[in-house]
């Protein structure tokens, strides 16, 4: 188009309507171009750009079309630009300073409509502001495919409004507010709050999942108060309301903002100085494998690297590992690009709804599929499409995913790691054998997974070598936010590797231990270990932004900066280093984790030196992590259990109820976290739908409530993984007693 | 000698003379100068007939003063009680009045005319931190007695 040709060259033309990702439409008429050889005006965001055409942008007459547009624009516009929370950033303001008129021709009333009215707990309209150019309609109805906007009436009558009654529920709703060139779509949390002039607006990536969507927060006197979208090449900008709106999280009443140690409050700097001299006493009594540091990966990869260093220099080689909420190991070689993403002819979900785990990726999938036919296919224990994402899908047993796409690779290839992941497995069925024709078609396959099911790593390592050189991505879709920052500076990531270190501290063996962001007990799948590992172990120290499960076992809490209150790089689940900065001020006693580790080596008499002058991107290729290359044999995938009777637990990871605790995205959160099919729900007495139902396996339950999704296959429990106060992990099988009980006053 | 005492005489019979002609200083606090009514000195911000605030919290002084004295805090009303005449209004809103030049650009940009500058031009204080004019103190102008 003439706009994106004139872009590439620096010229700059207005518009209102058009939008790369949304395509050209011609609405609004503000792109008005003059063409040489075209008798009239053209809208250059609807015109091609062709060879030897000649464009006038700033010509009198396209000046004097524009000139009109923005009259007709302004004849019914309220112009309480005083009032309106883009002023200073809107597009109206902008263009007609720019194009427009200096005086108003139009001397009667204006028509007046709705103002500022809420369309959903996060989005107001306001109806008179609104140029109509359908940015807004468009992106939900087309692009996200949830007709929540709607245009109703007719000519100059005619209105942005949602469906009457019935409020914008869309995870993808806030992305409006951004898109939407004048102060007709506003965020509430920010209403009236700040002006493009009084703020700090940082670049940064958001850290609510491994997404890391690309990001500008807004800061307004210390204190985080709003984050927008901002589109970098090759992504659109486009943030779920899940990490738009938990930009406060820094500031929630749980948030650390204090030291402790033994119980007391102290300050940062004696915690600090207590840490290194019982760290010292401890390593020089028994040496360094007494200590073992688990880190969450929620900080930064400059962190992570003082804390690598801190274990390795100052405490002489303590081992290191990282807590995640999945038990598989991803083959790293494996690792995906959202690029490559875009240029897969086959996607396959493994076991994994990307609308609830990464959610922007899934847009990325509608707009790939959209755009250029990309083939879906997904496998997992749930009902994993959905009406915004269609495609062909397995559901099988729980804990039957690996098994399955072992089976059907072998179904389909000869390749020896293939037969050999495939060994003692039931051959697949035809419909196995469709899954595996689909998977070795040629082209490029990504396949996206949350990590659950430990055989399936060799079940995609054996598939990948199946498909020889066509390629194969994976890309990751659980948590934490950044754990392959710990990949980056050397901290193992492997399951095995902390679950050693927590077998240890339970035995016994491991006098101090010190979690960095880490919440095992939550986050670890096998909890009881966690719990165990907690008890056991004589001191647990804790450095991190919030409490963890377990918190009156520590000996010592030391509050870290938290995401927007340092510049720091980040590490998304394709593997690339990201560099946000900070807009806000952290609170209390909190501190940068490299000065409380620096102060903590000082005290143990080892201080860390020129921890500042490393830089993480050096080695990187391309701001990515450089993989290893895809090696080792291939063990065979285990049968999967037996079929029980009763209900069974299955699990998976979900961005809306796992996000930090924030007080602005806590107008939506669900607290009914688990999903059951309605039938079933119906079965257990529950008639209206949803309820608080208890979970049981052997001696352990827990309450917990349930509503109902189709989307769950009958006899099973959907149970998100790592919520505050539903324990999943300490549940023991999978096979659970599901008893609906009564409702308790809560709270 | 007499040189010196010519050259005395001569110096105060300018000083002497001068004691008859009329006086260019006046005798603060007793006597005030009369200012010009659109005199720049302290601001105030102005009510209307219903006592609302003429202020919306827009900050388009706060974007506008060179000096960076200004600062405004914005707010929604709170169900019906609107502080202002509209929904939007300025819970807090300070001027630094040590830092502030008076050259009226914050009233020139005001679109609502709430913030003036008046000609109270009495500005002192012990501590500096007394110099930075609150909301409240801006509703109440002073006036110069
Ligand atoms: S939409 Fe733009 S032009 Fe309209 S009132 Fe708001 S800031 Fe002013
Ligand atoms: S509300 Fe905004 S985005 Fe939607 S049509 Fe109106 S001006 Fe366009
Ligand atoms: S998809 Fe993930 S990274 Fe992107 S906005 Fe949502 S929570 Fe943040
Ligand atoms: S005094 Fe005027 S310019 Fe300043 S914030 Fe209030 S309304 Fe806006
Ligand atoms: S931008 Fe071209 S018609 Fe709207």
């Amino acid at each position: 188009m003439v706009v994106d040709a004139a872009a590439t060259v620096g010229i700059d033309i207005p518009v209102y309507c058009y939008h790369q990702a949304l395509g050209p439409l011609g609405a609004c008429r503000i792109c008005l171009v003059e063409i040489e050889k075209m008798p009239k005006l053209m809208t250059a965001c609807t015109t091609a750009a062709t060879d030897g055409m000649v464009v006038h942008t700033q010509s009198q007459a396209a000046e004097k079309g524009r000139r009109g547009i923005l009259e007709f624009l302004l004849i019914n516009h309220p112009l309480d630009c005083p009032i309106c929370d883009k002023g200073g950033e809107c597009f109206l303001q902008d263009y007609v300073f720019q194009y427009g008129a200096g005086q108003a021709r139009f001397e009667e009333a204006k028509i007046q409509r709705h103002k500022e009215y809420p369309v959903s707990p996060y989005i107001l309209v306001d109806q008179e502001r609104c140029v109509l150019c359908q940015r807004c309609v468009r992106f939900m109805g087309e692009y996200v495919g949830e007709e929540e906007l709607l245009m109703d009436g007719r000519g100059v009558h005619t209105v942005i409004t949602n469906v009457p009654g019935i409020p914008l529920t869309s995870p993808f709703s806030g992305n409006v507010i951004d898109l939407c060139p004048v102060g007709a779509l506003l965020s509430e949390p920010y209403h009236y709050r700040a002006r493009p002039w009084n703020i700090e607006r940082e670049d940064t990536y958001c850290s609510q999942c491994p997404v890391g969507c690309s990001s500008s927060v807004t800061g307004r006197d210390g204190q985080v108060v709003r984050l927008e979208g901002r589109p970098t090449p090759g992504q659109w900008g486009w943030l779920c309301d899940h990490g738009r709106f938990t930009y406060d999280f820094g500031a929630h009443p749980t948030r650390l903002t204090e030291a402790r140690l033994d119980g007391e409050p102290v300050t940062v700097g004696r915690a600090a100085q207590v840490l290194g001299q019982r760290l010292a006493a401890v390593v020089r009594e028994h040496g360094p494998d007494a200590v073992a540091v688990l880190t969450g990966g929620s900080h930064t990869v400059e962190d992570h690297y003082a804390l690598r260093r801190f274990a390795d220099e100052v405490l002489g080689g303590s081992r290191a590992g990282l807590v995640k909420p999945v038990e598989a190991d991803l083959p790293l070689a494996l690792l995906g690009t959202f690029a490559e993403l875009d240029q897969s002819d086959t996607v396959l979900l493994l076991g994994t709804d990307p609308y609830e785990s990464a959610p922007v990726v899934h847009l990325a999938l509608r707009e790939n599929v959209r755009r250029r036919g990309l083939v879906v296919k997904a496998l997992g224990d749930r009902h994993l499409l959905r009406d915004t994402l269609a495609g062909e899908e397995w559901v099988v047993e729980p804990g039957g995913m690996a098994a399955a796409l072992a089976a059907a690779t072998a179904g389909v290839s000869e390749h020896p790691d293939a037969r050999l992941a495939a060994e003692g497995l039931a051959p697949a069925d035809e419909s196995l054998v469709r899954l595996g024709q689909a998977l070795m078609e040629p082209g490029a396959l990504t396949v996206l997974w949350d990590g659950r099911e430990q055989d399936l790593a060799p079940a995609l390592v054996a598939l990948a070598r199946a498909r020889g050189e066509h390629p194969t991505r994976v890309l990751p879709t659980f948590g934490p936010r950044n754990w392959l920052a710990a990949a980056r500076v050397g901290i193992p990531t492997d399951y095995e590797t902390s679950r050693r270190i927590l077998m240890d501290a339970a035995d016994g063996r491991i006098q101090v231990l010190l979690l960095w962001g880490a919440d095992p007990v939550r986050d670890f799948p096998d909890g009881d270990l966690a719990a165990r590992a907690l008890e056991r172990c004589p001191e647990v120290y804790f450095g991190g932004v919030f409490p963890p499960d377990g918190a009156e076992l520590l000996a010592g809490v030391l509050p870290t900066a938290a995401w927007a209150e340092e510049a720091g790089t980040y590490v998304n689940m394709e593997g690339r280093l990201q560099t946000g900065r900070g807009a806000a001020s952290a609170p209390g006693q909190a501190r940068p984790t490299r000065n409380i580790l620096q102060a903590v080596a000082r005290a143990y008499g080892t201080p860390l030196r020129k921890l500042d002058e490393w830089d993480p991107y050096e080695g990187t290729v391309d701001d990515r992590l450089v993989l290893p290359p895809l090696e080792g044999s291939v063990r065979p995938v285990s049968p999967p259990p037996a079929a029980e009777s009763g209900f069974r637990l299955i699990s998976g990871l979900e961005v809306a109820l796992t996000h930090d605790p924030s007080e602005v995205a806590a107008r939506t959160k669900e607290d009914r976290p688990a999903r059951m099919h309605p039938a079933d729900l119906a079965d257990l007495g529950l008639l209206t739908g949803s309820g608080p139902v208890e979970l049981s396996s052997g001696d352990r339950s827990f309450r917990v409530g349930v509503r109902g999704d189709p989307r769950i296959p009958r006899g099973r429990v959907f149970v998100p993984r790592g919520l505050r106060g539903v324990p999943i992990n300490r549940l023991g099988g999978i096979a659970v007693a599901v008893r609906a009980v009564e409702e308790v006053a809560s709270r | 000698m007499l040189e010196a005492l010519k050259g005395i005489a001569s110096g105060m019979k300018t000083t002497l003379s001068m004691l008859k002609e009329p006086r260019d200083t006046y005798p603060y606090p007793e006597k005030r100068r009369e200012l010009a009514p659109r005199y720049r000195g302290k601001h105030m911000l102005a009510v209307d007939e219903d006592g609302h605030e003429l202020c919306v919290g827009c900050g388009l002084c706060e974007a506008v003063c060179p000096a960076h004295a200004i600062r405004v805090v914005a707010a929604g009303a709170e169900g019906d009680r609107t502080v202002s005449w509209t929904e939007r209004y300025a819970v807090d809103y300070e001027v630094d009045l040590i830092r502030c030049i008076f050259c009226g650009m914050c009233e020139e940009a005001c679109p609502t005319n709430a913030v003036r500058l008046t000609p109270f031009n009495e500005l002192a204080a012990y501590d500096r931190r007394d110099m930075i004019a609150k909301k409240d103190e801006l509703l109440a102008p002073p006036v110069r007695r």
